[in-house]
């Protein structure tokens, strides 16, 4: 039994908070004797709660398989990450404005010189704001949307913040007594450096799970799947659970080397792994092409989309484009355990053409029992509507509802089921999108 | 989050500028004046009280009476430095911490004159 994802959120917020609120119970009268004094402290408080935010986010990087459910899934966890990280950098960015506030109640160059100093430990904060801008900026999108893999190594330099963002901590922080100081930092650096040398080291050469591609399959023209055959001992994982991939074949185009998530289609006691992937950039472009025989290594599994390998309730599926592949997964595993799934699926593409495993899912109805497939065209039904859907499935209210698919298709199909009266607690997303 | 994210950024620079300029254009109160009083340590060590507190430090005297209500460590930390030559006091926060610039800076509010070399 896993932590209920709001109780683990919490947690870590209060993790985060631990150096702020322990700084309170170290608060003199003299912090808030002038204005000045106030916004001190303020700074102060803002420096520590963003480091510890930093420090935290970076902890929740690691992504240890198993770590992700009870936060509900590596892309909960990932959201969590994110706001973490952006809390953080507004604190951090205020932290030394307020710093020079507090320092003009004396005069305009006492603030200057507290920002602008070449003090050794000021130029370390300097290094670590400078590096933390760098790696943030390109969140903004000013550009464009940033290239996967480019964000990715730009995100290494967190270990430029964090070095010296904790020096600087360590060499100026005088709101707690210095072996505070050092027991508190020191612990958040210590969970952070051991999230990042999981991250960097062990998850790369030990971590992970070899597999050789042993077929190719087109399942249209621009989604492929997989079939991989385990080297070493197989990866264990339930239906809907997604993976990283990195494939090492040198006929590739592009993208060897690199790693990047799919979700299995195939049933978890399949001999074999099966994953389908849509052309989205170079490298999955690249992968619709590739031979049998290369070998791959598989990290996972991530994701907590089904919480348990069988469904307790009855259920509406709603589906878009690709998203068909974690409902694919869980009606393979139906199948081969002569399981009953009392599910509703609608499976919502543009047109005949852009329906994926067609064939498959209209047989499975056959096979298991309370089984439903209703495919909804755009281009012939329009958008999704509390109409389609009653009439397709009219104990709406009594179901839980699935939703896997491109981020308008769920925000779309939430706001539809929530407005029909489902419950927020009994509705289950997952997006596959960058941050 | 990421739109309040972008506008405290560019608020961090408008302001952080801001500041940078001003203090290029308003002058500072500079060096030493040629007219300053000065000190030698015999004379700081007749204000050796918390209420009337003198501390040399790094060549420059200042008078903190006023200020040992308003410093966030508790005065008894301070009250060993008053009278004295405090540089290593102020440089090392008894273990090892440097104060930080908005510290120094502030210490120029209580200056009063420079020390006198023996």
């Amino acid at each position: 039994m896993t932590a209920k994802p709001y109780l683990t959120r919490l947690a870590i917020w209060l993790l985060v908070s631990l150096p702020a609120l322990t700084a309170f119970v170290f608060v003199t009268p003299a912090d808030f004797s002038s204005a000045g004094a106030v916004l001190n402290l303020m700074g102060r408080l803002s420096g520590g709660l963003g480091l510890a935010g930093l420090l935290v986010a970076a902890v929740l990087s690691c992504r240890i398989p198993g770590f992700d459910q009870s936060f509900g899934g590596l892309t909960k966890l990932w959201q969590l990450h994110h706001k973490l990280g952006l809390s953080a950098f507004i604190l951090l960015l205020a932290h030394p404005l307020l710093l020079a506030f507090a320092a003009a109640e004396v005069s305009l160059a006492a603030a200057a010189d507290s920002l602008f100093s070449m003090q050794p430990t000021v130029l370390y904060g300097w290094l670590a704001l400078l590096a933390l801008m760098a790696f943030i900026a390109p969140t903004f999108h000013v550009f464009g949307e940033p290239d996967y893999q480019r964000w990715k190594r730009l995100h290494r330099l967190a270990a430029v913040v964090l070095m010296f963002g904790l020096l600087h901590s360590l060499m100026l922080g005088r709101t707690l007594p210095a072996s505070w100081n050092k027991l508190l930092w020191g612990g958040l650096g210590l969970l952070a450096l051991s999230a990042m040398a999981y991250r960097w080291l062990f998850s790369r050469y030990y971590g992970r799970y070899r597999y050789r591609i042993c077929n190719v399959a087109a399942v249209s023209d621009n989604v492929v799947e997989l079939s991989l055959q385990p080297l070493q001992v197989p990866l264990r994982y339930r239906p809907g659970q997604f993976i990283y991939l990195t494939p090492f074949a040198s006929e590739l185009l592009a993208g060897a080397g690199e790693e990047h998530p799919f979700t299995l289609s195939s049933a978890p006691s399949e001999p074999v792994l099966r994953l389908a992937i849509k052309t989205l950039g170079d490298a999955t472009k690249a992968l619709q092409s590739i031979t049998p025989g290369s070998d791959v290594t598989v990290e996972g599994p991530y994701g907590c989309f089904f919480r348990q390998t069988e469904l307790k309730t009855k259920g509406l599926w709603i589906a878009g484009g690709i998203g068909i592949v974690p409902f694919l997964s869980y009606l393979r595993h139906c199948a081969s355990q002569h399981q009953a799934a009392d599910v509703q699926l609608i499976y919502c593409v543009q047109d005949e053409q852009h329906l994926l495993f067609a064939p498959e899912l209209q047989q499975l109805t056959a096979v298991i029992e309370g089984y439903h497939f209703t495919p909804h065209f755009f281009s012939r039904h329009g958008a999704l509507d509390l109409d389609f859907i009653t009439q397709h499935c009219s104990d709406l209210r009594a179901r839980q509802v699935w939703i896997c698919g491109p981020p308008p298709l769920i925000l779309l199909s939430r706001g539809i089921v929530l407005g029909a009266g489902v419950t927020s607690g009994d509705i289950v997303t997952e997006e596959f999108t960058l941050l | 989050m990421k739109s309040l994210s972008f506008i405290a950024f560019i608020v961090f620079w408008s302001v952080a500028g801001t500041l940078f300029a001003l203090s290029l254009l308003v002058p500072g109160s500079g060096p030493v004046s040629a007219g300053e009083k000065t000190y030698t340590l015999q004379d700081i060590a007749r204000h050796n009280r918390t209420d009337d507190c003198w501390m040399a430090i790094a060549g420059q005297v200042y008078d903190f009476s006023r200020f040992m209500p308003k410093h966030p460590a508790p005065p008894a930390i301070l009250a060993v430095w008053c009278g004295k030559e405090a540089t290593q006091g102020m440089k090392t926060k008894g273990y090892g911490n440097d104060h930080s610039p908005a510290a120094w800076a502030m210490t120029e509010a209580y200056r009063i004159g420079v020390l006198k070399k023996e």
